[in-house]
């Protein structure tokens, strides 16, 4: 961030100490990276635009999760295991048994969520460390997705008694989810992101669950003695971050067309790189599911620029780092 | 965070299928006859092998244990006991250990990798257990017998079919598994040399870590910068897959042809067989051989110090009779 100049003072200073500023910068700067290198107008194109946000959705879904967790003042690393597991779930009941979405689906979330409430239920009730809590449901969820899949994934190739296979057609509710719409522009994963990070959003900042969660954020002893139910308002919290990798799960395994156990491995940082770069504070009380939003289009279209660029792997572990560790420095510039 | 580093090797990044009947020399009592000329010398009614495999979280590893167990369990002497080392060195050392200290007859290990395995095995052998290693190689020559296949000649071969497919020319783009991991650097070099002198020509070739997912993103990319793109060469089956699905996407996976290597059966050898994909290689597990092997020495035959399994190759055409042998 360069230093206002002296006349601007005062205006500009708390222009660029808006932490909206903040993450709107970084992602106009990451356009700006795509626009130089365009890969021969590739980022010009309406579809480029169209896959980087499907691809941002799954991961902008978990961030949201996260998000209300990084908030409330906790962690949660399990929301990449949770994916898997109700992937796999998902899978199983739509695919190999035939259950209509009608049931496939509240179950599903249902197991995020308990997932979720667990994990949170162990941090409030128990006392357990956020980190460890939510670390062994990570470790708990991936080997729950490995015993219900048997190691495998689960696809449209089924196994019969006699060890042969034969091959059911994708179910409807994968198709769908899997769609577009507005004439093939918009993919619905991300119509479902956005509404997963609309209704986030209503709770954290409009409702009375949200302003809680940011005074347990902000310091959970003074929330405890001014009455808030701070171990109730906390489960929840992780609860939503479970409902939320849910629908993550579900989201990726209607575009694998199948439920594979080692999805989403690693995908719990990059939820959490998605939070912090666009500005919300890891020591909790302060931050927004808008910030997560901006964050995730940040990370999304950085991805999409290094995979039109075909960057090497190599370097692209490289550069995320560089811009994780910018995002953080200049978050502790905001504190200070 | 130990768990949680998004390790590449952890999906699946080569496969194959049973080679059922290739090398089966089904049924003989191991006691019948011949004097040992291995480590073990005894002459049991039964026999305990310790199956060493290295992460159970790669579906080919998963398929590798069933068809050591599928072969084992047509034999009525023979009793296995599998150990997963969570792709971890230290763990896979102790297994083996283990099953030197509980003196188990022959040892199969799948080991992770070399350098820190090498000893555990060498001990083993001191120890009078024969030791089949399987598909990763281990240092020096202190095991009684490699079985392995070769990703080079595997993707040679894949690039000689996908020329002979195109008529000589066409634009391809590969999906690369890891160019870090040996598997991905020979199925890369084996293509390219067995595309060398045709006219087909790589315009795009990003690595996608052996992931579904991110072969579909980076499939994506391909399809915004190309609009025309004949044929998607996959290191593994779910990356071809995962590019079918970008192509289809954008309704243009009927102008391209996908080949994928490993021929998982509910994997590679089912998007064939559903028309997904036009062909794909085998990446053999070596589960059969082993215990082929395992019965062998066990009745003191002379065994050789290294097999190279043999690849198959699956189209719409054969998929339902087994594949082809390559060469």
């Amino acid at each position: 961030m360069s230093t206002p100049p002296a006349v601007a003072g005062r205006a500009a200073e708390r222009f660029w100490a808006n932490p909206a500023t903040r993450a709107l910068a970084a992602l106009a700067l990451v356009v700006l990276l795509g626009c130089c290198f365009n890969a021969q107008g590739a980022f010009f194109k309406l579809g480029t635009h169209r896959d980087a946000l499907r691809q941002a959705s799954v991961f902008g879904l978990l961030a949201c999760g996260m998000s209300l967790v990084i908030i409330g003042g906790g962690i949660d690393l399990a929301v990449g295991s949770v994916l898997a597991l109700v992937a796999v779930s998902f899978s199983l009941m739509s695919i190999h048994w035939g259950w209509a979405p009608i049931v496939a689906v509240p179950l599903c979330l249902g197991i995020g969520t308990a997932c979720g409430a667990v994990a949170g239920g162990l941090t409030a009730g128990f006392r357990i460390q956020p980190f460890i809590a939510t670390l062994a449901m990570m470790v708990f969820a991936r080997g729950m997705a490995k015993t219900i899949s048997s190691g495998m994934k689960v696809s449209t190739a089924v196994k019969n008694a006699d060890g042969a296979y034969h091959y059911v057609d994708v179910p409807g509710v994968f198709r769908l989810i899997d769609s577009r719409v507005l004439g093939g522009n918009l993919a619905v994963v991300t119509l479902i992101f956005l509404v997963c990070a609309a209704l986030a959003w209503i709770a954290l900042a409009r409702h009375r669950w949200g302003r809680q969660l940011y005074a347990i954020g902000g310091n959970e002893e003074a929330a405890r003695l001014s009455g808030v139910p701070v171990n109730l308002t906390k489960i929840l919290a992780y609860a939503a971050s479970g409902l939320l990798a849910a629908v993550a799960g579900m989201c990726q395994a209607a575009q694998e067309q199948q439920g594979d156990p080692e999805t989403g491995a690693g995908y719990e940082l990059t939820a959490i790189a998605i939070v912090v770069i666009g500005g919300t504070t890891l020591t909790g009380g302060r931050g927004g599911i808008g910030l997560t939003l901006l964050g995730t289009l940040t990370i999304g279209y950085l991805e999409k620029i290094l995979s039109i660029n075909a960057v090497p792997e190599a370097s692209r572990l490289m550069l995320t780092g560089v811009i994780i560790v910018v995002a953080v420095l200049t978050q502790r510039r905001q504190r200070a | 965070m130990r768990d949680q580093k998004p390790s590449p090797l952890s999906t699946t990044f080569f496969g194959a299928i049973l080679l059922t009947g290739l090398l089966s020399s089904c049924g003989k009592s191991p006691s019948a006859e011949g004097t040992p000329t291995s480590g073990t010398g005894k002459q049991k009614s039964s026999y305990t092998i310790g199956m060493s495999q290295c992460n159970l979280g790669e579906p080919w590893r998963v398929e590798m244990n069933a068809n050591v167990k599928a072969a084992a369990d047509k034999q009525p002497n023979l009793k296995v006991v599998f150990k997963d080392a969570q792709n971890d060195t230290l763990k896979q050392r102790a297994h083996v250990e283990e099953f030197v200290s509980a003196g188990v007859d022959l040892i199969i290990i799948s080991p992770k990798e070399a350098q820190p395995l090498t000893e555990p095995v060498a001990k083993a052998m001191d120890a009078g257990i024969p030791v089949i290693v399987l598909d990763r190689r281990l240092l020096g020559d202190k095991y009684t017998c490699f079985i392995g296949a070769d990703n080079k000649k595997i993707g040679r071969a894949a690039g000689q079919w996908i020329a002979k497919k195109l008529g000589g020319k066409g634009k391809v783009v590969e999906l690369k598994g890891l160019m870090t991991s040996t598997p991905g650097q020979d199925r890369n070099s084996g293509f390219r040399e067995g595309i060398a002198g045709s006219g087909v020509e790589v315009v795009f070739d990003p690595d996608m870590k052996w992931l579904e997912p991110n072969a579909r993103k980076e499939m994506e990319s391909a399809l915004s910068r190309f609009d025309k793109i004949d044929l998607v060469y996959a290191h593994n089956d779910p990356g071809a897959h995962g590019a079918y699905l970008a192509a289809k996407a954008a309704n243009r996976e009927k102008d391209i042809l996908f080949v994928g290597i490993d021929a998982l059966p509910h994997e590679g050898v089912a998007y064939v067989s559903q028309g997904i994909l036009s062909a794909t290689f085998q990446y053999p597990t070596g589960g059969a051989e082993a215990i082929d092997m395992a019965l062998k020495i066990l009745k003191g035959d002379k065994v050789p110090k290294e097999v190279t399994l043999g690849s198959r190759l699956f189209t719409k055409e054969n998929a339902a009779a087994g594949g082809e042998p390559l060469q």
